[in-house]
């Protein structure tokens, strides 16, 4: 199918997120009582809360893309992806701290730390596959992890505690200006998506696709693989930095657990739970991770990972196609994941005569 | 197959070598000895772990990252066992009692075909019964009695039961109190949910033209679960001041066993229910195993609680008096001194002497099953090419759910022995099973001496490493002294990991293809 559509028609569905996004603490202050210049200012209460949910939602939803784009569409199973984000993150607090660079020199060197580590990552790529990139890349990151942790690092990382006490720039800074960060992170969300869009409707995105597809075939066709897999690490580790970026200037503390495999794990679960290679799933198992989490820690406190725990099993086993993959399926009719399921319980000629 | 040595990895093993024996070189040949028993101690609990990890992904292509998970349950099982036997006579009839309903599966079956129902009607049958079967098991479950600790109470909670284990001394336990129903009814209401669950179950997968049998021979599991449990039960206080006044030797042999089999009970559990339905579809298979890794996790934190404690070694390993440090073997035995003298330096016996020979036999019994006996071979066929097992005509997926089994077991039995000496936490499994990866990576994922490389490999180098950070490495051939920091020595075994996989990347001893 070759008809040209416009830009408008084609990204339609990211726009209206945007809209809606962009409206939502204007309506959510006119519910509280605070007219739109009040929240313009700055002075709203609950709808500025609700702009700090977004901002990390944002945030979650944006390292999450850069997951989906490694794992979901090229098919490089990395448990190290948080290392670029926390990579990110520490690089930026410590020069605005440390160093007092002002944020465009530091935007400078995210750049260059985010290529050097796609590059690191990307000396592995055409040594080892399958389940050892997974565990090289495992271990790549747990050495950074240990080298945040460790007491040598204290006066830079902050150890265990965290870094702290990073100065926010002025023009952005979380606790008076939470409008125009959330509008800038949620700007930086749309325009990754967009991109994202595009990259994989490109030659290179279709490329990355057949390697996740068949990854021999590929070879045969002629195609240098490891150079498009290169690719792929670049962009996905340019936008899990810029993410860390946004998490160091949102957050008052940065705390090492980013740089744990656990964080990879929600990078995952958010893929899963929105579906794997669909893009858009990742924002919206972004939304539900984030809800369910501050939702299930009002009520149950401590025991809420276990919850997140139970979702994530469901998931896998129930709806392994995540809620936009399964909606793209056609409906509530989940195919092969629930069919295989029937089977195995002896339902599916229940299924077969209620058609 | 043949197997042809790979240079490559013979030279990166004499390279590991000559690096150990150069930095060496300004070691009394006490520490030595000393660090070396430590790192096949640390080695030999890394291996227990990895070699199941090994078999399962081996055999059944799953990355179980459950193992880590495994082991820590198997630890605190243990701990239960050994510190609280009355909270272990407790739990064990209602687990008996929830087994027995499905030791009747062939009555179920044979009721499932003798009802007189169209197919759809009895699965809507067997679908509401296992409704039933779970608002049953939400009303009795927790009305039946157990004595447990309490993890707001400093005084009762495990921190405090295992400081007096320690001493010696048996804090006095309140029986389990009654809930609303007689103990013996709720007994008798797990019962009732397992059967109701399992005739349930048994609706829904019903198929027709099967052959039954009610042979008496097929009672007998059935009738020993519900004898043990009504007799445990019946004899509750007498069995726990029987358990608590037991020899600590004893009792420490029956934590371990308890705790296998426990944990193989849970893995073959675990294989037949979860990752079976998934066996097409590798990634989610390794994703599932990480969520169960995460739930496990949590359950324990909310069973056993945060803090960090100790399972107390038994008897033989604690003696302490003028006849100790042991100067010979068989002073360990006449006195059970806890340390030996080697080399003018104390060796603590359970640490670093006992628990690498129980390694070195689980390698050699492991290893024997796998060469020597028919379920062996059939597993080392599976891990050439399971479908072509499968084609001879043998039953690979029950072969599939006693590996996983076998796995989870060896990953337990490794937690229980290494409780006395690294203690208890939450974190405990996630740390090893990073060791566990990184010693399989090392050895190569599916080989099993491979494994055991690994393990060592990682044991020693993390010794060595502590070793150094006390006493400083002489680089070779220059003068300079280096000291790693503590925080160094986990990133160096890393370190050696993405080395060898760069130029081995299928590790030191795995299959080249």
């Amino acid at each position: 199918m070759k008809t040209k559509q416009s830009f408008l028609s084609r990204y339609k569905g990211i726009l209206i997120f945007f809209a809606v996004m962009l409206l939502l603490p204007f309506v959510i202050g006119l519910f509280e009582g605070s007219n739109p210049l009040e929240v313009w200012n700055n002075q709203g209460r609950f709808s500025k809360y609700l702009e700090g949910i977004g901002i990390e939602i944002f945030i979650l939803a944006i390292f999450a893309l850069s997951y989906d784009l490694l794992f979901g569409i090229t098919g490089l199973m990395s448990f190290g992806h948080t290392m670029f984000f926390a990579v990110a993150a520490y690089a930026t607090g410590i020069s605005l701290k440390t160093l007092g660079l002002p944020l465009w020199q530091v935007l400078l060197i995210i750049v260059g730390t985010s290529i050097v580590q796609a590059l690191l990552f990307s000396i592995v790529l055409p040594r080892v596959k399958g389940v050892t990139f997974t565990m090289v890349t495992l271990g790549l990151a747990s050495m950074f992890h240990i080298i945040v942790m460790s007491s040598d690092m204290i006066k830079l990382t902050g150890a265990d505690v965290g870094l702290q006490g990073v100065p926010k720039p002025a023009f952005i800074d979380p606790s008076i200006e939470r409008l125009r960060f959330y509008v800038v992170a949620l700007l930086i969300l749309v325009l990754v998506y967009i991109f994202y869009r595009r990259f994989i409707d490109s030659p290179t995105g279709r490329v990355s696709i057949a390697i996740r597809e068949n990854e021999s075939r590929a070879k045969m066709l002629g195609y240098n693989t490891t150079a498009f897999k290169v690719v792929v690490m670049l962009i996905a580790s340019f936008t899990a930095s810029i993410a860390g970026v946004l998490h160091t200037l949102y957050q008052p503390i940065v705390s090492p657990t980013i740089a744990d495999l656990g964080y990879t794990v929600t990078g995952l679960l958010i893929v899963l739970i929105g579906g794997i290679a669909t893009l858009s799933g990742s924002i919206v198992g972004a939304f539900v991770i984030k809800i369910l989490d501050l939702g299930l820690r009002g009520i149950m406190k401590d025991s809420a990972p276990l919850v997140t725990g139970i979702v994530y099993v469901v998931f896998v086993l129930f709806v392994p196609y995540g809620i936009v993959g399964s909606l793209k399926l056609g409906g509530l009719r989940i195919k092969e994941g629930w069919q295989m399921l029937i089977e195995r319980f002896g339902l599916k000629k229940l299924f077969e005569k209620k058609k | 197959m043949k197997k042809k040595l790979n240079l490559t990895g013979i030279l990166l093993i004499a390279a590991f070598v000559v690096f150990l024996v150069l930095a060496g070189r300004g070691m009394p040949p006490r520490d030595l000895l000393i660090t070396t028993l430590r790192g096949f101690s640390v080695g030999s609990v890394t291996f227990l772990v990895a070699a199941g990890f090994s078999l399962i992904f081996g055999l059944l292509d799953v990355l179980n990252l459950a193992q880590g998970t495994l082991y820590m349950i198997g630890a605190y099982v243990g701990w239960t066992v050994f510190v609280r036997p009355d909270t272990f006579v407790d739990v064990t009839p209602i687990i008996l009692f929830l087994m027995a309903g499905f030791a009747l599966n062939f009555l179920w079956d044979y009721l499932a075909d003798k009802i007189k129902l169209d197919p759809q009607k009895k699965k809507i049958l067997g679908w509401s019964m296992v409704v039933v079967a779970v608002a049953l098991a939400a009303f009795i479950l927790p009305r039946y009695p157990i004595a447990m600790w309490q993890l707001n109470n400093y005084a009762q909670s495990p921190i405090s039961f295992s400081y007096m284990a320690d001493q010696g001394i048996r804090l006095p336990v309140a029986p389990a109190q009654a809930k609303g129903i007689p103990p013996m009814l709720a007994l008798y209401g797990g019962l009732a949910i397992s059967a109701l669950l399992a005739f349930g179950l048994a609706l829904i997968r019903y198929k027709e033209n099967r052959q039954h049998s009610l042979h008496w021979k097929k009672w007998q599991v059935f009738v020993i679960l519900l004898l043990l449990g009504t007799l445990i039960m019946a004899f509750n206080t007498p069995l726990s001041n029987w358990l608590m006044d037991m020899n600590t030797n004893w009792l420490f042999i029956i934590a371990i066993v308890v705790s296998v089999l426990s944990v193989v009970g849970l893995g073959a559990l675990m294989e037949k229910t979860m990752i079976q339905p998934l066996y097409s579809r590798p990634v989610y298979q390794l994703m599932l195993t990480l969520g169960l890794g995460t739930i496990g996790m949590q359950l324990v934190k909310a069973i056993w609680g945060m803090p960090e404690f100790v399972l107390p070694k038994p008897e033989f390993f604690r003696g302490a008096g003028a006849a100790c440090p042991a100067t010979s073997i068989k002073d360990i035995f006449t006195h059970n001194c806890s340390t030996i003298m080697i080399l003018g330096g104390r060796v603590r016996v359970y640490d670093e002497i006992v628990l690498p020979i129980i390694g070195i036999t689980v390698l050699i019994l492991v290893w024997l099953l796998l060469k020597k006996t028919r379920i062996g071979m059939i597993i080392r066929a599976g891990v050439q090419d399971s479908n072509m097992v499968e084609a001879l005509g043998i039953n690979v997926r029950r072969v599939f759910t006693f590996v996983f089994a076998l796995g989870a077991g060896l990953a337990a039995l490794g937690g229980v022995l290494s409780a006395p000496s690294n203690g208890l936490s939450v974190a405990m499994g996630e740390k090893l099973l990073l060791n566990a990866l990184i010693a399989l990576a090392i050895g190569g994922l599916t080989s099993y001496p491979g494994a055991a490389l690994g393990s060592l490999m990682v044991g020693l180098i993390q010794q060595f490493m502590i070793k150094y950070g006390q006493i400083g490495i002489p680089i070779p051939f220059t003068d300079i002294i280096f000291k790693p920091t503590p925080a160094i020595i986990p990133a160096s075994t890393m370190l050696l990991m993405v080395i060898v996989l760069l130029i081995l990347p299928n590790g030191l001893l795995g299959r080249q293809d």
